[in-house]
C-alpha cells in the first residue's frame, strides 16, 4: 500500500459464505476518491455490504466504503427529482422524501443498504410486479472510473455505460451519485389482508388474480412437511391514510452478538412454522401495519440470520417464467420429497421488466428459499440449477453465492455480452471482486 | 446567528456544520475542494432549512485567502463566529522536509489560522473564534515535527488572544485534541480509543458562549499531558523510543 489510510480487516459476506481480508479506505472527499482508485491496481466499492454474495470485496482487494458519500446533492420538489450519494442508506432518502410525500417503489427490505448498492444489483421491492426493479427510478449516475475519470452516465450520455452499470455490480466502477425520479406517496400505513393458502399451486394462483396497481403481494410458505408443501398465507398490502405522519427510521443499533452452532433443524423449523401458521391463524384477516413493519420486515428480526450461525445460509431466488411456472414448481416438489431439504423461508413474489445483462429481472414469479447451509442442502441446490438451466429459470448471482460460471452462462444469455462490454470499456479490468472473479466476468 | 468554518468538508468540521446548522445557524463553510463544499451545502441546505455559503479557499495560500474570503468584507461583517478545525499532515513530516512543505503546514496550521483569526478581531468586538490544536504539540517527537511545532505556536497564539480579547466580547476557545475518528487516523493502532466527532462538535456548540475555554478531548489526554509537563525533559529523552 502506498500511502497510510487503510485499515486491513477481515470481511465476511452477508450469507456467511465468504470471508477474506481486505484493505479497506473510507475516502470522505471528492479528490479521495480519486487519489485511492489511482493508487490502486484493483478495488472494488463497497455500501453497506449487506449483499448476500460476496459482491464489495475479495481476497487482498482495496474495498472502498463510501459510507461518508451520504448527502443530498440537489432535490427539485416540482420535478420529483433527487440526487443523492451512492453511500446514502435506503432509511436516509426516505426520512427526507417521505416529508415531501415522496419516494421510490423499488425498495430492498433492510433499510441499512445503500443507494449504490441498490443500483449495482438493481434491487427489486416488493412491488416489483407493478413497479418493477430500481432501474426505472434512475435518471442519471454520476461514475468515477480509475482510467475514465468522472463520466455522466444516463440514457442520453454514455448510455452502453449506464445499462452495464445498473444491476452491473460495480465492476464498472465506483457510482459516486444517483438521480432518482420519484414518485408520490400519500399514504402512512398499510391494510394488509391475508388470506391462507392450501399449497404452491394455490399461491401462485392467488398471486396472480390479487396482483394490482399500487398494492404490494407476497406470500409466505412452508416446505417442511410434504402432504402440506407449500400450505401458508398470501399477504396483500395496500397503502392506506391515517392522518399521522410516517415516523423517522432510526439507524441501525449495531448488535455483534454471534451463535456459535446453527439453531435451525428439521425440528425447530418445524415448530417454528407451527407457530408462525398459528399465529396467522388466530389473527384478523385485515390488519393495519406501520409504514416500517412492511416496507423493512427485516427490521427487528435480525436475529433469524443469526440462528444460522457460524457456516451461515444459502439464500436461492429464482426468476420462473409464467409459461414454465406450473412444471417448474412440479419439479421443485418431486425433487424436495427425494431430498428432504431443510428450508427455512420459502416464498413467491410477482416480478416485472426486461432481462438484459446481469440484471434479475424479467416477466414472471420470483421464488425464494433459504437453506441451511450444509452438504445435504447443496446437494439439492445442485439439482436446482440443472433444472434453472433446462426450464430458462434465473437465479440471482447477488443472493446465491453459490452459482459457479457454468450454470451462470447457461442461464444468463447475456453473460459474454456483458463481459465483452465491459472489457470493451475497461481493458484493465481495474474493478474486481469475489463473484467477478468466480463467474469470470 | 452566523458561523464561518475553515475546513468544513470533511472530519471534524463537517460534523460541526452538521451540528451549528441543526441549532440553525446560517454557515458559510470553506475548504479547498468546492466539490465537496457544494455536496455539504446542499444536503444542510435542503435538511436545515438554513443558509450555506460555500467558498474555495485554500488555506495554504495567502493569495487565495484574500482573494477568496478577506475581501467580501459584507459577509465578514455579517460573522458571529469562527472555528478553525483543519489540520495538514504530511507523510514524510520528518527534520529535512523541504521548505516549501514546511512553509504550507506552517500555512494551514498556524499562520492562515492566525491571520483569519486577526481580521476577525479587526472587524468585530463580539463573536467566537475556535481553534483546534494537537495533543503532539506538547512534546516535540520524531514524528511530524513541523505539524507538532505549527501546533504548538497556534496555541500560543490562541493564548496571545484571550489575553488581548479579555475585556471584550470575543469569547476564545482552544481545543487540545487527541486521535479523532477521521480520515488522519484511520487504520492506525493505537491504544487508547479515538475521539468521536460528533461528540466533540456537541460539546463545541455548549461551550460556545464560554468567555474563554482550554479543553482537551479525549479527555484522558489532560491528564497524560500533565505528566508530560511534569517530568524532566532529560527523563523523556531517554524513554524516547517510548514516545515514538
Amino acid at each position: 500500500m502506498k500511502d497510510n489510510y487503510f485499515k486491513q480487516i477481515r470481511l465476511k459476506s452477508f450469507d456467511g459464505s465468504y470471508s477474506s481480508d481486505i484493505f479497506l479506505k473510507k475516502p470522505d472527499k471528492y479528490r479521495d476518491i480519486e487519489k485511492f482508485s489511482k493508487d490502486s491496481q484493483n478495488l472494488i466499492t463497497m455500501g453497506s455490504n449487506y449483499s448476500y454474495a460476496p459482491l464489495s470485496f475479495y481476497r487482498e482487494s482495496v474495498v472502498l466504503d463510501l459510507k461518508k458519500f451520504n448527502r443530498i446533492l440537489n432535490f427539485n420538489n416540482k420535478k420529483k427529482e433527487i440526487t443523492v450519494e451512492a453511500g446514502m442508506k435506503i432509511f436516509e432518502l426516505l426520512n427526507f422524501t417521505l416529508n415531501y410525500n415522496l419516494w421510490i417503489p423499488q425498495l430492498p427490505g433492510y433499510p441499512y443498504i445503500s443507494l449504490g448498492g441498490a443500483v449495482a444489483t438493481n434491487a427489486h421491492g416488493k412491488s416489483c410486479g407493478t413497479h418493477g426493479t430500481i432501474r426505472k427510478s434512475i435518471k442519471k449516475i454520476l461514475l468515477f472510473h480509475k482510467n475514465h475519470g468522472w463520466l455522466n452516465l444516463s440514457n442520453e450520455e454514455n448510455k452502453e455505460i449506464f445499462d452495464l452499470t445498473v444491476g452491473g455490480l460495480g465492476l464498472t466502477g465506483t457510482i459516486v451519485s444517483i438521480t432518482f425520479n420519484l414518485k408520490e406517496f400519500n399514504f402512512t400505513e398499510f391494510l394488509i389482508i391475508k388470506n391462507k393458502i392450501y399449497s404452491i399451486e394455490d399461491s401462485v394462483k392467488n398471486l396472480k388474480i390479487q396482483n394490482e396497481e399500487n398494492t404490494f403481494i407476497y406470500s409466505w410458505n412452508i416446505a417442511d412437511d410434504s402432504k402440506n408443501f407449500g400450505k401458508g398465507y398470501i399477504f396483500k398490502i395496500i397503502p392506506k391514510k391515517n392522518g399521522e405522519k410516517i415516523s423517522k427510521i432510526e439507524n441501525l443499533k449495531t448488535n455483534n452478538f454471534k451463535i456459535p452452532v446453527c439453531l435451525w433443524n428439521r425440528f425447530t423449523i418445524k415448530i417454528l412454522n407451527k407457530i408462525y401458521i398459528k399465529f396467522l391463524d388466530l389473527q384478523k384477516k385485515e390488519t393495519n401495519e406501520k409504514f416500517l413493519n412492511v416496507i423493512f420486515p427485516f427490521v427487528g428480526k435480525e436475529s433469524y440470520f443469526k440462528l444460522f450461525g457460524p457456516r451461515g445460509f444459502i439464500e436461492s431466488q429464482l426468476l420462473v417464467p409464467n409459461n414454465i411456472l406450473g412444471d417448474f414448481l412440479g419439479e421443485i416438489k418431486n425433487l424436495c420429497k427425494i431430498h428432504k431439504p431443510l428450508i427455512t423461508l420459502f416464498s413467491f413474489k410477482i416480478i416485472s421488466g426486461e432481462q438484459t445483462l446481469l440484471r434479475f429481472e424479467g416477466d414472471g414469479v420470483c421464488i425464494t428459499f433459504d437453506f441451511i447451509n450444509n452438504k445435504e442442502n447443496h446437494e439439492f441446490l445442485k439439482e436446482i440449477d440443472q433444472l434453472c438451466i433446462r426450464y430458462n429459470v434465473l437465479p440471482s448471482i447477488s443472493k446465491d453465492s453459490r452459482i459457479n460460471k457454468n450454470i451462470f452462462d447457461k442461464c444468463y444469455t447475456e453473460a459474454e455480452i456483458f463481459r465483452e462490454k465491459l472489457i470493451k470499456f475497461d481493458k484493465n479490468r481495474v474493478y474486481q471482486s469475489e463473484i467477478s472473479n468466480r463467474l469470470k466476468i | 446567528m452566523n458561523y464561518l468554518i475553515i475546513g468544513a468538508s470533511s472530519g471534524l468540521g463537517r460534523e460541526l456544520s452538521y451540528t451549528f446548522a441543526k441549532n440553525k445557524n446560517n454557515l458559510i463553510i470553506c475548504a479547498r475542494d468546492i466539490r465537496d463544499l457544494k455536496a455539504l451545502k446542499s444536503d444542510i441546505e435542503n435538511k436545515f432549512k438554513i443558509e450555506v455559503n460555500a467558498l474555495e479557499v485554500d488555506i495554504t495560500s495567502k493569495e487565495s485567502i484574500e482573494k477568496n474570503l478577506l475581501k467580501n468584507q459584507e459577509l465578514l461583517k455579517e460573522i458571529d463566529g469562527i472555528l478553525f478545525p483543519i489540520g495538514m499532515m504530511f507523510e514524510n513530516d520528518e527534520v529535512g522536509l523541504d521548505i516549501e512543505k514546511i512553509n504550507q503546514l506552517m500555512h494551514a496550521n498556524f499562520s492562515s489560522i492566525a491571520f483569519i483569526a486577526s481580521s476577525f478581531i479587526s472587524y468585530k468586538n463580539k463573536g467566537i473564534i475556535v481553534g483546534f490544536g494537537s495533543v503532539s504539540g506538547y512534546l516535540g517527537r520524531e514524528l511530524n515535527p513541523y505539524y507538532a511545532a505549527s501546533k504548538r505556536a497556534l496555541e500560543s497564539y490562541f493564548e496571545t488572544i484571550a489575553f488581548q480579547n479579555k475585556k471584550n466580547q470575543i469569547n476564545i476557545q482552544f481545543y487540545t485534541l487527541g486521535y479523532l475518528e477521521t480520515n488522519l487516523s484511520f487504520g492506525k493502532k493505537i491504544i487508547l480509543p479515538k475521539g468521536s466527532v460528533k461528540k466533540l462538535s456537541q460539546i463545541v456548540y455548549k461551550n460556545k458562549n464560554i468567555k474563554f475555554k482550554k479543553y482537551f478531548f479525549p479527555f484522558w489526554w489532560r491528564l497524560i499531558i500533565f505528566v508530560i509537563k511534569i517530568i524532566p525533559f532529560s527523563i523523556i529523552l531517554k524513554s524516547s523510543s517510548f514516545l515514538k
